[in-house]
């Protein structure tokens, strides 16, 4: 039999680890009114728009205290850690700036023209036509995820709110049966958990309403989601994205998504996915390559594949004679419908976008949905605090996020991913079917499975082009263009067990884009037997954790990603 | 007068990185028509014939002050007024941790222009214009300066030694009444960080070691060549993370830039991270077992093969060489 992940579980408790009462004495404590999470477009714009109300009712504003709203990033700024395609929808965008024209937003303006195409091997590309309904992207915009934060960070700051950057929310604060904040993590730690001599203890930050808004694989989220037992009764799943920015000698003139080639058709690799290749005004083109981390390949690599998929002859000439100018990699739920947190609040506490698993998976969407749920949360906690102040019960949100966009769209496609299980011939059936009955067909509950269930295997050697350093590049060379230039001795952020099966062990390390786990030769000479490894030897892999961009696959494949000392990791810019 | 240069001494000797920015400054004067100075700053050792020195890196003059010597403040004071006095239109300084707290401190106190990590220094129509990388060395961008003085801080042996003066600077002594808060703070103690044995950053010839020495003990060859040339042994992070070596002797972007006459790289992959660490090395000799290694790309002189038995000979041959 094969090996699960999950039979390796990580290290780790986060109940006792993450959930914890505020322990800062209560001079020392920082109070504010409203703490989010994350500075990605979910928590800004609930940043946003809570201080678009609280200016209508200044008593209100001045009961928050000196700092009304705050909001804690763990990257360098709002930005740094900010990775999607991404094709956003205007809607959230326009409810947040009603008066802003779209030409002013911070964005590569809206699509007109779009194609799909089938690549059945290295060479061919077999467009669709028409183009199928969940990739029809007029009036959607191309933006820069990472430049869409730094610009909504600068609205949110001239509106009034604290942004810490550099600050991580390592711990969820919580007392009596309530969620009262969050505390921040511990900077300058040596690798061994030791003081160094800048040293610098976490804060409690104590608050009338909390906003998790984390992101993909969040840390609070997933914790907080266990500690109060709010989650689904189907897992949640989630897929990998790398991405990289070109600058390209000619424009672009459409949006392209690929399917296929380079991920396998048969079903026993289970490899669902496919690209996206974006126009960023006229010069730059954004595209990526996003897997199902349900796969079963351990010598697949998403990372790798997409070094691959540039030399197919479709993707090869949009690049040609351009030059690499950023990448990066990030997951992001696809459990879809069935596998969204049951409830979306706890008494004090709300969760807003990919945190909460706000992504539309078929028409890859999710951006709009974190912005709006970021806003209906901003609503409830004002209704609240309008009321008499107290923020405990917040079901109110729950109400608005049922009303919205992202429950209608979802539940119009909530068996959609599930097939794709049986391989990409048969899922691509259903999924059609799915579309084309409007979401009715089929019906029923398909249910979601955890990606670290699923058993892995060493396939034979895969053929990834050797990097070049022009066209295709290695994973550390992709690791310096993400701007990541962590500390070396910095403590381990990462959580997995020492010593696991080859077979996970090499699921690991092709898995990570960051090549932040390595089986060592030695290792991998004693896992071979009569010149073949035996998948089923346990091996101690080589973790080397300042590589890390935070993606969170490993969390989703078998290991836990904790948050490392606040401004580590990538530093995105046009991603 | 054009560029005035700060040049930090220790125990009677200009530090190496020092020398390089007297020799860029000296340099760019030529280019503006104009002069360069260097200024000093210590005690006794501080010759006469210590200083004149400078000369030989081509500056004309050379600002004396008596003050305590390896302290930032002291030397703001300094510049301050001889720029001040002399009104030179730009302060240069090659870079490491004094010369980044000294041209901070002048910036602030002068109300000046900075520009920081600069990799390297043009003349344009009668300007200084530098240049500094961003966005992790991905791009370089031109920095030029609206107000005067301009002051620029260097990386870290950006700028060449050239020796083409004439070796007679004139020394003027700085009389300088130092600010209550310069005299605070005291040395009490000199020492390098983390404990290093090593000054790979001064070394003309390193040898570096990587994951491809496959243990700690194959630290042993490098050093042994590194004496047979006189040189000092430098490592990659994937050793020094795996406590091969120590952190003092890490090159790259998290660790020292370095840019030695000779850089032997021994088993060394050549990622970028530690590709920018080391690319300003004159000479680049890489011994490596995977023809596709990155570091062929970069290196003069490559060799595919087993440094196990390569380094031992190489070592061997250097001593019958010098005898």
């Amino acid at each position: 039999m094969a090996v699960a992940p999950i039979e390796y579980p990580p290290p780790v408790e986060p109940d006792r680890e993450f959930v914890t009462k505020p322990t800062d004495p209560e001079d020392e404590r920082i109070e504010v009114g409203v703490v989010i999470v994350g500075g990605g477009p979910g928590g800004l714009a609930c940043a946003i728009r809570l201080t678009q109300l609280l200016a209508e009712d200044e008593a209100l504003m001045e009961s928050l205290g000196e700092v009304p709203v705050a909001l804690v990033e763990k990257g360098k700024g709002p930005g740094s850690h900010l990775l999607s395609g991404a094709m956003m929808k205007p809607s959230a965008m326009q409810k947040l700036f009603p008066d802003l024209p779209e030409s002013d937003w911070p964005t590569f303006g809206p699509v007109d023209r779009d194609a799909i195409y089938l690549l059945p091997n290295r060479k061919r590309a077999i467009p669709l036509k028409p183009t199928p309904p969940p990739f029809r992207n007029h009036g959607n915009h191309v933006t820069s995820i990472a430049q869409l934060g730094r610009w909504l960070s600068q609205q949110a700051e001239e509106a009034g709110v604290y942004i810490l950057g550099e600050t991580s929310g390592h711990e969820l604060l919580v007392e009596d049966g309530r969620v009262v904040g969050v505390r921040s993590g511990d900077k300058g730690r040596g690798r061994d958990g030791q003081e160094l001599s800048n040293f610098e203890p976490g804060s409690d930050l104590i608050a009338k309403a909390t906003v998790l808004a984390e992101g993909t694989a969040g840390h609070l989220t997933g914790a907080a989601i266990r500690h109060f037992d709010i989650g689904s009764e189907d897992p949640q799943q989630w897929e990998l994205g790398v991405k990289e920015v070109w600058e390209v000698q000619k424009p672009l003139d459409r949006v392209i998504h690929t399917m296929g080639w380079p991920l396998h058709f048969a079903a026993k690799y289970r490899e669902f996915g496919g690209s996206f290749i974006y126009p960023m005004g006229e010069d730059k083109v954004s595209m990526g390559l996003v897997v199902g981390l349900d796969y079963r390949d351990a010598r697949f690599s998403v990372h790798d594949a997409l070094q691959q998929l540039k030399s197919h002859p479709l993707v090869a000439e949009i690049i040609d004679g351009g030059k690499r100018v950023g990448w990066g990699a990030k997951t992001l739920p696809s459990g879809g419908y069935w596998a969204r947190p049951r409830q979306l609040w706890a008494p004090g506490m709300t969760i807003v976008g990919d945190g909460a698993g706000m992504v539309n998976v078929p028409t890859l969407k999710g951006v709009h949905y974190a912005m709006h749920a970021g806003m209906h949360a901003a609503e409830a906690i004002y209704e609240r605090l309008k009321a008499g102040g107290d923020c405990a019960d917040l079901s109110n949100y729950q109400k608005k996020i049922a009303g919205s966009e992202f429950e209608k769209d979802t539940y119009r496609s909530r068996n959609m991913r599930q097939p794709f299980a049986k391989g990409f011939l048969v899922g691509g059936a259903i999924a059609n079917m799915m579309e084309i009955s409007g979401g009715r067909v089929p019906g029923g509950h398909w249910p979601t499975h955890d990606d670290a269930t699923v058993p892995v295997f060493i396939g034979p050697e895969r053929e990834y082009p050797k990097p070049d350093g022009k066209k295709t590049f290695d994973k550390l060379s992709s690791v310096f263009a993400s701007g990541n230039a962590t500390r070396d001795d910095a403590p381990n952020h990462i959580r997995i067990q020492d010593k696991v099966p080859l077979e996970v062990a090499l699921m690991w390390q092709n898995m990570c884009p960051a090549q932040v786990y390595e089986v060592p030769d030695d290792q991998l000479e004693a896992a071979t037997k009569d010149g073949k490894l035996d998948g089923k030897h346990e091996v101690k892999l080589q973790v080397t954790p300042s590589n890390c961009v935070q993606c969170g696959a490993i969390t989703a494949k078998g290991g836990r990603l904790t948050p490392p000392e606040g401004g580590d990791g990538p530093n995105y810019q046009l991603t | 007068m054009s560029i005035l240069v700060y040049a930090l001494h220790y125990e009677g000797e200009f530090n190496k990185n020092s020398l390089g920015a007297v020799s860029e400054g000296a340099k760019l004067a030529k280019e503006l028509g104009g002069e360069a100075a260097a200024v000093v700053v210590g005690g006794d050792d501080l010759t006469d014939e210590l200083c004149a020195t400078l000369g030989n890196y081509g500056v004309s003059k050379v600002y004396r002050a008596k003050a305590p010597e390896g302290l930032a403040q002291p030397v703001v004071d300094v510049m301050a007024k001889v720029i001040q006095d002399e009104g030179f239109k730009y302060a240069l300084f090659g870079g490491g941790l004094l010369g980044f707290e000294i041209g901070a401190g002048l910036t602030a106190r002068l109300g000046a222009g900075v520009t920081m990590e600069v990799t390297a220094v043009k003349a344009q129509e009668g300007k200084l214009v530098a240049e500094r990388p961003i966005l992790q060395d991905s791009a370089i961008v031109d920095v030029g300066y609206v107000s005067e003085p301009g002051i620029i801080i260097g990386r870290l042996n950006a700028f060449d030694i050239a020796e083409g003066g004439d070796g007679s600077a004139e020394v003027v002594d700085v009389d300088v009444q130092l600010e209550d808060h310069s005299t605070k703070a005291v040395m009490v103690q000199r020492g390098e960080q983390r404990g290093a044995d090593v000054n790979i950053e001064d070394a003309d010839i390193l040898v570096a070691g990587g994951r491809g020495l496959g243990k700690a003990e194959g630290f042993e060859l490098c050093e042994s060549l590194a004496e047979a040339l006189g040189g000092a042994v430098a490592a990659t992070r994937a050793v020094v993370d795996a406590g091969w070596y120590p952190y003092a002797a890490q090159i790259g972007q998290t660790g020292k830039t370095v840019a030695p006459k000779l850089y032997l790289a021994a088993g060394i992959s050549g990622a970028i991270q530690h590709k920018v660490g080391m690319q300003g090395s004159e000479n680049i000799v890489a011994i490596n077992k995977d023809p596709n290694a990155p570091i062929f790309e970069f290196s003069d002189l490559g060799i595919v093969g087993d440094l196990n038995k390569i380094l031992p000979k190489l070592t061997e041959a250097v001593k019958a060489k010098k005898g």
